[in-house]
């Protein structure tokens, strides 16, 4: 069934370019990797471990005499992903169970393109919305600017809630029917069940479904960056401005050179390692699943 | 401890109000959006506009147009690209270390931030290249941006081509690539198609790759690809982070409801193309 010999050439020559094309995504990732990793030298270098402090005070005029703690940022960003997971996971969670065990047929369908339609909507229209409705909200109530960790949290909660929902689902819809209805034919109730039959077995991809959801939030830039305040402080308060790595990186990358630049990239390179460090878990979570 | 019956319907109600949760952030959100500026956005003034940059009254159109020339620009690059990867993954890798390594990778891209191909993008080829902020530095960091949604959905497309319809082709001699070529791809189009249309949308919202690549603002519509050109969504956060128009509000309000109202079309179009291609598998699966 072999064809000619030319033919044979052709497939070989068609084999290759294929291949070709799908190694562009291994060299996408090292050259972002170099890229990153050699635009934040500069600063690695002339800064050392003070890139690792909270004392930031860029010098526009003379790059070199600033000192570029991220440290204030790095914290915004570890605050502001915990307060959206907080309140992400579990409405995602949630919301998941309650489509697949829960919701008549009818609202079932109008929650799936729903999420569906959330996930699309583009990060400026949700920080726009956080910036207009939620900030302002957060001010009348709490008596302060209203941006700040609070309000970012918020904003990354409903942008994490696609991603969580549609993994949690896949998660659970992934288990065997049996587990349920011995379950159930035990006696227990629907609630029993999900609690100790479902989601223990679904953990590890609800696991899955947290931790990708937290390489979003960590990510997230502009939303962020239009709620947040952008105080170069560090904060532990709620309602206090301050900036996240994502939101410094956008705000100040126009405007700077030299090591100031590069101390933004050498923030990029942390917000690329912290997501490289996630998906490694996911591999992890997933491959010991795999074992078992 | 409570009683089995009692902490059940408590859960249920628990359940529903956190579905319930859910869809109100969505609605709320899209009613306020489109409440705020559908108006200005349907507007031809608006739409068809030029952008002020002091005074009141400014338009959208170039920026209108610099979507669209990014989008098309974009999938001319990233579309063969990821086609003829997802093509070897589905028919002609055999799962081993190499596909391990391309399949990490892709992950791995899914899963970085916006941003940092942004700046990856502004080093290579704004600087690097010297391409300035323009289109094409914009389309090419939006094409790897996007590489892993095209990839993983039309590989899924191929994969779902009945296996029976290979065998046919092989059975009469085909090739390999003939077989991909003239049975494989035209079944898995509208898979394919699918992914597209949701990787527009995507193209579409996304911001933080694109201000400093394609750029954020200009006055008049891009006619080459090495023009800097302002996206929709990189105005409206120029818009709004500046504020320098004395009516952002009005521009970013009527921005956002015009954006918002190009990717659910987008979505909406991606879904009728998944249902459709569904049936069709269905009934494909009856005639076998």
């Amino acid at each position: 069934m072999k064809g000619s010999n030319g033919a044979g050439g052709r497939e070989r020559v068609i084999r290759f370019a294929l291949f070709a094309m799908a190694s562009i995504s291994i060299f996408s990732v090292l050259l972002i990797l170099l890229f990153i990793f050699k635009e934040s030298l500069p600063a690695i270098r002339s800064q050392g471990f003070t890139l690792l402090t909270t004392n930031w005070s860029p010098n526009v005029s003379d790059p070199s005499a600033g000192s570029y703690g991220m440290l204030a940022f790095l914290n915004g960003t570890i605050l502001t992903t915990l307060g959206g997971m907080a309140l992400g996971a579990p409405l995602g969670v949630g919301t998941a169970v309650f489509i697949i065990q829960i919701a008549p047929e009818r609202i079932e369908g109008i929650l799936r393109r729903g999420i569906e339609m959330l996930a699309g909507i583009p990060s400026v229209i949700i920080g726009w919305f956080g910036l207009t409705l939620l900030v302002p909200y957060i001010a009348r109530v709490t008596g302060t600017s209203g941006y700040g960790i609070l309000a970012a949290s918020i904003v990354l909660a409903v942008m994490v809630l696609p991603t969580v929902v549609v993994l949690s689902m896949e998660a659970l819809k992934s288990l065997p029917h049996e587990l349920e209805e011995a379950s159930l034919a035990m006696g227990a109730t629907r609630w029993q069940t999900i609690r100790h039959a479902l989601l223990p077995a679904a953990r590890r991809g609800i696991l899955v479904a947290v931790i990708l959801g937290m390489g979003r939030a960590i990510g997230e830039t502009m939303a962020v960056q239009m709620v947040v305040g952008n105080a170069r402080q560090l904060a532990f308060s709620l309602t206090e401005r301050t900036s996240t790595l994502t939101s410094r990186i956008i705000t100040d990358m126009g405007e700077s050179t030299g090591v100031f630049r590069s101390a933004l990239f050498a923030q990029g390179l942390v917000l690329l390692l912290l997501v490289m460090l996630l998906i490694l878990g996911v591999k992890l979570v997933s491959r010991d699943k795999k074992v078992k | 401890m409570m009683k089995p019956k009692t902490a059940d319907r408590i859960a249920t109600i628990v359940f529903w109000l956190l579905g319930g949760i859910t869809v109100g952030v969505l609605l709320f959100i899209i009613l306020q959006i489109f409440g705020r500026g559908l108006l200005t956005a349907l507007n031809p003034k608006f739409l068809l506009g030029k952008p002020e940059a002091m005074k009141e009254g400014g338009g959208i159109f170039p920026m209108i147009i610099s979507s669209l020339y990014l989008t098309g620009l974009t999938l001319l690059i990233a579309l063969p690209v990821s086609l003829g990867a997802a093509i070897y993954l589905a028919e002609y890798s055999r799962e081993g270390r190499v596909t391990g390594a391309i399949r990490f990778c892709v992950d791995s891209l899914a899963g970085l931030p916006s941003i940092v191909f942004g700046i990856f993008g502004m080093t290579l080829f704004v600087i690097y290249f010297g391409w300035g902020y323009s289109l094409i530095a914009g389309a090419f960091t939006c094409a790897i941006l996007n590489l892993p949604t095209l990839m993983r959905s039309s590989e899924e497309s191929i994969r779902s081509v009945p296996g029976t319809y290979r065998e046919a082709s092989f059975s009469l001699g085909a090739t390999r690539w003939t077989t991909v070529r003239q049975v494989v791809l035209p079944s898995a189009t509208p898979g394919i198609l699918a992914g597209t249309m949701l990787t527009i949308g995507r193209i579409l919202g996304e911001s933080a790759a694109i201000v400093y690549t394609a750029g954020l603002f200009v006055r008049k519509a891009p006619t080459s690809p090495m023009d800097t050109a302002a996206p929709l969504a990189s105005y409206i956060w120029y818009a709004q982070t500046e504020a320098l128009i004395p009516d952002f509000r009005r521009v970013v309000d009527g921005g956002a409801a015009f954006l918002l109202l190009l990717v659910l079309l987008m979505n909406f179009l991606a879904r009728r193309l998944a249902r459709y291609y569904q049936r069709k598998k269905l009934a494909g699966g009856a005639d076998g």
